[in-house]
């Protein structure tokens, strides 16, 4: 059983009157238990020639309704550079340059295969992913 | 009013070689340097409902504005897990002690980000969430 750990700070001295200064963390487990996730889809790097929508991570290729998590980074330095972040055909949000996100996500096939796609605004954009397989 | 959120994986076993990877993110409004500057703070529910309970309510005029939401299932019982949907979509399950940041832009007022609590019954007790919502545009202020 791997040992995987997620950690996240979000700090802020001036967003708030008061500091912001939160840290958790997790050790990523599978479903319904306490074992720790088996497998890794390691760091990845993607550069999307136009501005396609591009799957990321194919649901069909993983086990259904686990506790899978998802790590996508947009590596670009340009704010007006994103990514149109979508699961399952719905839109999750942007990233903007330099924006990370980390999220469950159960690779679904009951319905809509839940897909994970990125769709970035300009050709040529860069984007960093892993994920952790249960 | 510089919000950064810094994420760190680590694991020594996962693979061959160990996992260990730190990126830190200032949080900007939309296609621009400037920081987000609106937050609902740090709210607490305790869910109890196996059907899905509506967390960050949509608002239309968020659309394509950039917005951060981060939410943790408090929970230690392993087998005590929320269901999160967006806009009616399944994302994923958040067990005991996960976390999750992701972005949000609203596509419409469809698009609310829900919690359930499927695996509760009366005798496993509440499941203690805790989330945020970072954002741009006071007009874009919406909490359940």
């Amino acid at each position: 059983m791997a040992t995987t750990t997620a950690t996240l700070t979000l700090a802020s001295t001036d967003l708030l009157s008061d500091e912001l200064a939160l840290t958790t963390s997790a050790t990523l487990t599978g479903h319904n238990n306490a074992t720790g996730v088996t497998a890794a889809i390691g760091l990845s790097r993607v550069t999307i020639a136009d501005t396609s929508e591009t799957t990321i991570f194919d649901a069909s290729a993983y086990t259904d309704d686990k506790a899978h998590k998802v790590y996508i980074k947009n590596t670009e330095s340009d704010a007006s550079y994103s990514f149109l972040v979508k699961v399952g055909g719905t839109e999750l949000g942007r990233l903007y340059a330099g924006d990370f996100m980390f999220a469950p996500w159960n690779a679904d096939t009951t319905g809509t295969d839940c897909d994970v796609t990125i769709t970035p605004s300009n050709s040529g954009m860069t984007a960093e992913y892993m994920a952790f397989i249960d | 009013m510089a919000t950064t959120a810094t994420i760190t994986l680590t694991s020594a076993d996962i693979a061959g070689d160990p996992v260990n990877v730190s990126k830190t993110a200032t949080c900007t409004k939309a296609g621009a340097t400037t920081d987000l500057d609106q937050s609902t703070g740090l709210q607490r529910v305790h869910l109890r409902s196996t059907a899905n309970k509506v967390l960050l309510a949509a608002n239309a005029e968020g659309n394509d504005l950039a917005a951060k939401v981060y939410i943790i299932n408090k929970a230690t019982d392993p087998t005590l897990y929320l269901t999160i949907t967006i806009n009616a979509q399944t994302i994923g399950k958040l067990y005991a002690g996960d976390w999750m940041f992701i972005p949000w832009s609203q596509t419409d007022t469809a698009a609310n980000i829900e919690v359930a609590a499927t695996n509760h019954t009366a005798g496993t007790g509440d499941i203690p969430v805790e989330y945020a919502l970072f954002h741009e545009d006071t007009d874009f202020l919406t909490n359940a």
